[in-house]
């Protein structure tokens, strides 16, 4: 067995199978927490808290007017990175395959050439990113091995990528074979790291948003 | 006998026949540009091969179907029996000689003797190890016994199609002749693989041609083939490239796409990680190929092509199991499985985390027990 | 759908490139290459030539170049193991040489830079050849009249 069919062979089967174990596992840790009892009276009925939760969903995901200033480096930094990885992760061909094969559907497809340019951008922001954590005096501070590992993983995946499309460093089977190694990475890694935020960003705030809401105070 | 010393040069047999100069130059020139050399060095080539004595060859055949054979016997450049009366002594080859039996057998033995050292050994099929490798017998000897007894003398072995350079077709799961490549057979022989499932027959007589032009193994790739004619994939040479570059694929074999040419990688196409000549030297005299035809490429010239799952699941589909392509059914039914398991977990950690907190509380033992909730 | 004949057929034509190594490559790129040649040819005496089977070239292409090197004043033809045709091109010293074998399948298409392309230059093995064999014809001849004196 070759690195390509061992990579999307049984290393892609484990792989995936820890990844819905871990989630699963996490998630329902996070569903099952104990929340302290509300003990104010409800300000609100549980209507407004509900649209209060989904609204904290949109507003904090767009950066505070007072504090843009300062934030703005980092917001825009997030934000191009992310639609960088959405575009090149889900709208190249060989990807929608991938991921088509799971579920029985494919979609459109961008052209390789404007996939490679958003893949080539997204690197450099990467590149950035990780950068700007360095150099951040309070972001070096905050940061562990997991931000590092998680930033790790996922660049791996995208430079593996980039050469295979480029053909260079080895033949174009031992590349792919590598590309496909490290998503199985990322797979098995995501759901310990922080690479699990995907998960629970969405869910998190709108949670905080309508208790916020209940309690009468603005999400 | 004699004949080392008696053999002329192929340039003194070919003045012999009333081969004028520019006929061989032709000749060269035709080959330089099939194997892709630049186009001063056929000159060089006339020079070399008009000086070379013509090798003895010894053609073995083992688990195979003939088919590169059949293959070689098409080769428009050199053709057959230019190959085999002009550039070499073919003097063994079971299905061409006219002998059989204990004759065929005894030249064999003779070209063996008079050239100890010299000869090419050149190979078509996988051998077969299993049960002390009587799943191929032939003149009392099991195919082991003669292959291992013909690579002693040979000066390298040229193992012609997929079965010969990687097992092939009986190395397949789940190969019940304990088949083997001729490389893992011949510990410290030089090996030269010329895989295709056949492999193109002016790679084939290109690679013989060219053994006997310089006298030595040409520069290999990690599978030991050629790097002349397998140095490049089918896919960046394939003329449809263009097609897979704007994202324009074949999605059936009967639709718009497929009609209108466009790139067969969603059909199954192996182009990519297939390294072969076919999209360049093509076939029938650079006719056609198969995706010129309109079919995916199989990857007939790469290890384990028959054991990659189906030929029409594209290269990027996850391969499951024996079966191959894996289905939605199958992967929802894994994540679910999964899923299912994780939550669990998950429940067993959380129960097993209250209870332990249960237990912190019932005991207020320290007075700097914070009570931390979860 | 319903039937074949109901699906559109329009055979796109192979987009051109202008990139390495892909299909369609530009034309102007083997002009340039040529230009080179000749001027080596001048200043060395070196002759070249451009393989056109490893330049990935439709035959639209190939068409387009030779319209642009146009028509020469010399146009050989050579009966050896099936047909080659050499003929100079307008430009002095461009050679198109096309190999055929004798089926007339086409084997190599070249573009030589030669003051006279190699090929048409006769050994010096078959000047000696040529030489003996009118040697040999004549001593038969005279050997022939030789033997019969009384005609």
């Amino acid at each position: 067995m070759d690195l390509v069919d061992f990579a999307r062979g049984p290393a892609l089967k484990v792989a995936f199978v820890i990844f819905f174990i871990g989630v699963l596992w996490r998630l329902v840790n996070v569903l099952l927490l104990r929340h302290k009892r509300n003990l104010s009276e409800p300000r609100r009925s549980v209507g407004a808290s509900v649209w209060g939760g989904l609204k904290a969903m949109g507003s904090r995901s767009w950066p505070h007017p007072e504090f843009i200033k300062r934030t703005i480096t980092g917001e825009a930094l997030g934000y191009s990175y992310h639609i960088g990885l959405f575009i090149v992760i889900l709208l190249f061909a060989p990807h929608i395959i991938f991921f088509g094969s799971f579920i029985g559907i494919r979609w459109p497809a961008l052209p390789n050439s404007v996939v490679t340019i958003f893949a080539v951008i997204t690197v450099t922001l990467f590149v950035a990113v990780l950068f700007r954590r360095l150099a951040h005096p309070v972001l070096r501070r905050l940061s562990n091995f997991d931000d590092f590992f998680s930033w790790f993983v996922v660049a791996l995946l995208l430079v593996s990528g980039l050469m295979a499309t480029a053909h260079v460093g080895a033949p174009y089977p031992t590349i792919l074979g590598l590309h496909i190694l490290s998503f199985d990475l990322l797979l098995i890694w995501y759901p310990f790291g922080k690479l699990m935020h995907a998960f629970y960003i969405f869910p998190t705030r709108a949670v905080d948003g309508y208790l916020l809401t209940r309690k009468g105070a603005p999400s | 006998m004699a004949r080392p010393e008696l053999e002329p040069t192929i340039g003194e047999l070919l003045d012999r026949q009333g081969v004028s100069r520019r006929s061989f130059v032709k000749y060269c020139t035709a080959m330089a540009s099939l194997l892709a050399l630049p186009p001063h060095a056929a000159r060089a080539m006339a020079e070399q091969l008009r000086a070379a004595r013509r090798p003895s060859v010894i053609y073995l055949s083992f688990q195979e179907c003939t088919g590169c054979l059949e293959s070689l016997t098409r080769s428009f450049a050199p053709t057959i029996e230019n190959l085999i009366f002009n550039v070499v002594s073919l003097d063994y080859d079971d299905t061409l000689m006219a002998a059989a039996g204990s004759q065929a057998e005894a030249a064999r033995e003779q070209a063996m003797r008079a050239n100890y050292g010299k000869y090419l050994l050149v190979v078509d099929g996988a051998v077969p190890t299993g049960d002390g490798g009587v799943y191929h017998c032939a003149a009392g000897r099991t195919g082991l016994d003669i292959l291992t007894d013909c690579a002693k003398g040979a000066a390298a072995i040229v193992c012609v199609g997929t079965c010969a350079s990687f097992g092939g077709l009986p190395f397949a799961d789940p190969n019940p002749t304990g088949a083997r490549a001729i490389s893992t057979l011949v510990p410290g022989k030089p090996v030269v693989n010329v895989s295709g499932c056949p492999p193109i027959p002016e790679v084939i007589a290109g690679t013989l041609l060219q053994y006997v032009t310089s006298g030595r193994v040409p520069d290999l790739d990690e599978h030991l083939r050629p790097t002349v004619f397998f140095g490049n994939s089918i896919h960046d040479r394939c003329y449809r490239r263009p097609f897979y570059d704007q994202g324009k694929f074949a999605k059936t074999f009967d639709d718009e796409g497929a009609r209108n040419g466009w790139c067969l990688y969603e059909l199954g196409c192996k182009g990519p990680t297939t390294y072969n000549a076919c999209a360049t030297i093509k076939w029938n005299n650079a006719v056609s190929f198969p995706i010129q035809s309109g079919h995916p490429c199989l990857g007939c010239a790469e290890p384990n092509f028959w054991d990659r799952g189906s030929f029409y699941s594209p290269i990027p589909s996850p391969r499951w199991g024996k079966a191959g392509e894996v289905s939605p059914v199958q992967a929802a039914a894994i994540a679910a499985g999964a899923a299912v398991a994780g939550a669990a977990i998950g429940v067993g950690s959380v129960l097993l985390g209250r209870r332990r907190i249960a237990r912190h509380q019932q005991e207020p033992k320290s007075p700097s027990g914070k009570g931390n909730e979860e | 759908m319903t039937t074949l004949a109901q699906i559109p057929v329009c055979v796109e034509p192979v987009p051109v490139s202008h990139e390495e190594g892909t299909v369609g490559g530009g034309i102007g790129a083997i002009l340039a290459e040529i230009a080179e040649l000749l001027e080596r040819l001048a200043r060395t005496g070196e002759p070249g030539a451009i393989d056109l089977r490893s330049l990935p070239l439709s035959p639209a292409d190939r068409a387009q170049l030779l319209q642009a090197l146009g028509t020469g004043e010399v146009d050989a033809r050579m009966q050896v193991n099936g047909e080659s045709r050499i003929r100079e091109t307008a430009v002095h010293g461009v050679w198109w040489t096309e190999h055929r074998d004798s089926s007339g399948e086409l084997l190599a298409t070249l573009i030589e830079v030669a003051r006279v392309p190699d090929i048409l230059i006769v050994g010096e093995d078959d000047l000696l050849r040529g030489a003996s064999r009118l040697r040999a014809s004549l001593t038969l001849q005279s050997a022939a009249q030789g033997e019969s004196p009384h005609g």
